[in-house]
This record gives C-alpha cells, structure tokens and sequence, in this order.
C-alpha cells in the first residue's frame, strides 16, 4: 500500500561515501554514495518502496529524492542516511542548549518518489545560494 | 616513510611511489588514504576574486580587504590545517578582534574541552595498543572513519601487554543506533540503543554497575557488561558523534558513569575526531584562552554559544573558512547564510563552500605537498614533511600574509 510515513532519520558516516568525497563532492560516485536512504524491510514494504528505487523525503526544512535501500537489520520508524549536502536539507538549524545543531537526526515523511530523478548536488548549491 | 592526513590517526608508516602527479603505488594506507593521496589530482581549487580569475597575490589581497574592512568578522574550519596555520588564524583573529571557531562547536568539543581540562582522563593510541583490554566505541564507527583505528591500536594489534591481541586479550563493545561496521567486528558485544537513547543507556549501565537490575536492554546482557568492565584492567572509551548529539550537549549520565568505571578500574576518553588536526586547533585556542572554540577577541577573551558558527551566522559581515567545507554539513538554512556572507575559503581543494566564496586562496596537501605538524586525536604531535614537489603555497603562509595585509 503506497502513502508516505514519518521515520526519524539518523545520519552516519560510511567509509564508501569518504572515499568518494575525496574524488570530488561534484562526482557521481559521492552523489551515489551520499543520496540514499536505509529503511526497514517492512516500513519500505508498506510504502510500497523497492530497492534501489527513489523515494522522496521531505519535511518542514526541505525536501530531497534520494535512492531507497532495503536493509537486512529491522530497525522499524527509524531510517539511516549518510550525513551529507542531501541530508542537510532536511534539518532544521535550531540550536540546543550548549549551542549544539541537531546534525545526527530529524524526522521526515518518506514516500516513493514520483518523478524517478535524484535530485542533483547543483540543485542544492543553488537552494544554499553557493552558485 | 610518508604520512597520512586523511583523518586523525595521521599514520606515520606509509610508502608511496609517484609517476608524475599521480600515485603508482603505496603500502599500508587504508581506502580512505588512498583516496585522499590520490586527490591530489582532483577538483583543486584555483585562486579567484568575486568568481573570476585572479593570481594568488590579488587573491589575499582582497581577503585581507574583507576582513580589515569587516566589523564582525568569523575566522572559521582549521581542523585540516597544520598547527602554524592554526597558531598564525589565532594571532589574526586576535589581530582583528574576530571571533574564532571550528566544527568542534558543533560536534565533539564538548568532550575534547573535558578531556584537555583534565575532567575525562584521557591516554595515548600507544597505551591503547599495548595495555588496553577493554575498547568501547560509543556512537562511534571508526572501521569506515578512521580505517586503521581498530588494527593500529584500539582491537587486533598486539601489544606489550596484550601479546595474545583480539583473539582473548582484548573486548570490543560498541553502542551504538545503528549496526555498523565496527558492531559487525564487535559482534556479541553491539549493543543496540533507540535514536537519543545514550543517556538512557549510560544510566542502564552505572545502576548494573552498582549491583541493580537495570531497567533498558537485555538484562542478562547488560548484567555480563557490567561484570566485563569491572573486571577491566585497561579501558578506553572511543567517543563520536553519536554519543555528543545524542545527550544534546548535556553529558551527565555519560561523565557520571566515566567517573564510576574509574571508581571501579581504570577507563580513558579519546574522542574519534575527523579532520586530520581538530585536536590540534582544539588544544592550541584551550592553550592560549581556556576554551575549544567559540571564541571572540574582541574586547578582551570572550566564549559562549553565541560565538559558535551555528549563531554568529546571524551577526557577522565577514567570514574566512580555512580547510573546511561548512556548507556541506550545516543546515541548509545555516549553509545560505554562509552563502550570502561575503566569504574567503582557503582550501587545497574546491567545495560547497568554495563555490559560494567571494575569494578562493588554494593551498598545498599537508603532509602530501607541504611539510608541518598536528596533533593525532590523542593529543600525540607528529611533524611531516612533503612528499611530491607542489608550486602550492602552505596554509600558514597564506594566513600569515592575509595577517600582514590587514
């Protein structure tokens, strides 16, 4: 049944996506790396998500398509992201107490994407006005 | 032997062969090593003013322009720059009556501030490799952040102590959210803690340490943690991300339960620190102010929240950003204001932030194409020579000129 649900997204980093950033954040390779969500064997089922396919994810910060990956572990509501460009788009810059940025986790509706196209690190430089 | 400036373990035992600009061969450099020498060839950043060209001295001479001319200037990154550089950025922000800081402020520096302070007891990699038999790596995944972090010092090596190494001298324990690479090493000893739950966790554990039943996690479990740590000659708690957002700053549970493992044997403190020098800049601005980061110069030695990126952002009309790439990780709304500051990167190599800089001053690789000295993130200095000729200016001579120009 397709629909979209809300997962608390907790961003790591993973070594595949370093050595891709070290060959340019511009690169295929970092954008493959980077733009992708783990989610939760029957969470991704509900959702009617396959492997590999896009899915957006959006919230009150912003919203970005990135690739869905079905994970082995069940880690249920809860979604894994490499930190990155994609993943910034969607917290919120508040600042806690102690003056720390919430970086490692936020909420969002994930549902499959409509349109099969991940969005690009251009389209980000340009929301961020670094064009 | 070459070094490695690709994370904060700097190792020291590596060997390269060059054909021309690129890399033949090497020995010993983990894939994020190799990575990060074979960058050399990569995406460099070249000198402009206002997005066209410009000579490297027409480029510090507009920074040195925006910073003299800024009346709220933030002088931010230094976690890739060699401790001259770091040294030279805090005669400047001194200088200017700038504020200073580094991604510390909005990651680990919480805890690097303890430990520097003396509050976290703290030991070298090479203690861990030769006495430790108990490593607890806590929000933390250094098997894809630091490859060599587990085989070097903190799980399979053996050491004076640990002559039998992972196979029955040593104990991995990972808590973490998230089944990693490091809690596939670990293997029994992962354990899985919900999003936000390391206070709980740390809370969990010093009640089994006190003889209860703890009330999250597996009871039998937690029960058998307990008695491991205990029973721990030589513990050493790896702490990273995960752990600092986790607590929101607010370390507690987690200085409470370091405190009781040393009431009942002996456990350190090294945070997992990415870039190849954080360390270095966290303990030189602690050396000279008493704090990590978060500084102002302005009016004497001033620190709080309010000096850290993540606010400053609001109020200052100037920004320098040297060997970071801020725009990638902070929020977007933090990252377009970035964007619409008038800004100088300096950097060896073209970035987010880069690409929304006013002026961009390239630098050499530290350790690969200029020489200096870091501090590992156990607070051990190295010095490191260049490797491969470079026409590249080193960072600490691009500060030190902008220094001049002001």
């Amino acid at each position: 049944m397709a629909g979209k649900k809300e997962v608390t997204v907790v961003t790591y980093r993973g070594i595949f996506q370093e050595v891709e950033e070290a060959q340019g954040m511009y690169s295929d390779g970092y954008r493959d790396q980077s733009a992708l969500l783990y989610l939760d064997g029957n969470d991704a089922k509900g959702l009617g998500i396959e492997d590999g396919k896009p899915v957006l994810l959006e919230n009150d910060s912003g919203k970005v398509a990135v690739v869905a990956k079905v994970s082995e572990e069940k880690h249920p509501g809860v979604a894994f992201m490499p930190a990155s460009p994609w993943s910034a788009q969607l917290l919120s810059g508040e600042v806690g107490e102690g003056g720390l940025l919430e970086l490692k986790r936020f909420k969002a509706n994930v549902s499959s994407a409509e349109v099969a196209v991940v969005t690009s690190i251009e389209e980000i430089k340009e929301r961020i006005g670094a064009a | 032997m070459a070094f490695c400036t690709g994370c904060s373990l700097l190792c020291d035992d590596i060997e390269v062969d060059f054909e021309g600009e690129k890399v033949k061969r090497t020995l010993n450099l983990c894939r994020k090593g190799r990575a990060h020498y074979d960058s050399l060839v990569v995406d460099r950043l070249a000198p402009t003013v206002g997005g066209s060209p410009a000579t490297i001295d027409e480029a510090i001479s507009k920074a040195a322009e925006i910073l003299a001319g800024a009346k709220k200037p933030l002088l931010f990154g230094w976690g890739n720059s060699t401790l001259a550089a770091q040294g030279a950025g805090i005669k400047l922000a001194k200088k200017l009556g700038s504020v200073i800081d580094d991604p510390s402020s909005y990651s680990q520096g919480v805890i690097t501030e303890k430990v520097l302070a003396g509050e976290l007891p703290t030991c070298t990699f090479d203690d861990v490799r030769n006495y430790a038999d108990v490593s607890i790596y806590w929000g933390d995944d250094p098997s894809s952040s630091h490859p060599r972090h587990l085989s070097r010092f903190s799980y399979f090596p053996r050491g004076e102590k640990r002559q039998r190494g992972y196979e029955e001298d040593r104990e991995a324990i990972v808590i973490d959210v998230r089944k990693s690479p490091t809690a596939q090493i670990a293997a029994d000893g992962f354990f899985a803690i919900p999003p936000a739950g390391d206070a709980e966790f740390a809370e969990a554990l010093m009640a089994t340490l006190g003889g209860k039943i703890p009330k999250v996690g597996d009871k039998k479990k937690m029960l058998n943690l307990g008695t491991k740590l205990r029973k721990a000659k030589f513990g050493v708690i790896f702490t990273g991300l995960g752990l600092t957002h986790s607590m929101g700053g607010d370390l507690g549970p987690f200085l409470s339960l370091v405190g009781k493992l040393n009431e009942l044997s002996r456990f350190s403190v090294i945070p997992t620190l990415s870039d190849y020098n954080t360390r270095g800049f966290n303990q030189t601005l602690f050396d000279e102010t008493g704090h990590v980061n978060s500084v102002s110069f302005g009016g004497g030695v001033n620190h709080g929240p309010e000096f850290g990126i993540a606010k400053y952002l609001d109020s200052c009309d100037a920004v320098m950003v040297v060997g970071s790439d801020p725009a990638a990780v902070l929020p977007a709304t933090l990252a377009k204001k970035l964007a619409e500051v008038p800004m100088v990167a300096v950097n060896s190599h073209r970035t987010l932030t880069t690409d929304g800089a006013k002026v961009t001053i390239p630098v050499g690789v530290a350790g690969l194409e200029v020489g200096g000295s870091a501090l590992r993130s156990d607070g051990v200095k190295v010095e490191f020579d260049a490797v491969v000729e470079s026409d590249y200016l080193p960072d600490v001579e691009v500060i030190e000129r902008i220094m001049e120009a002001v």
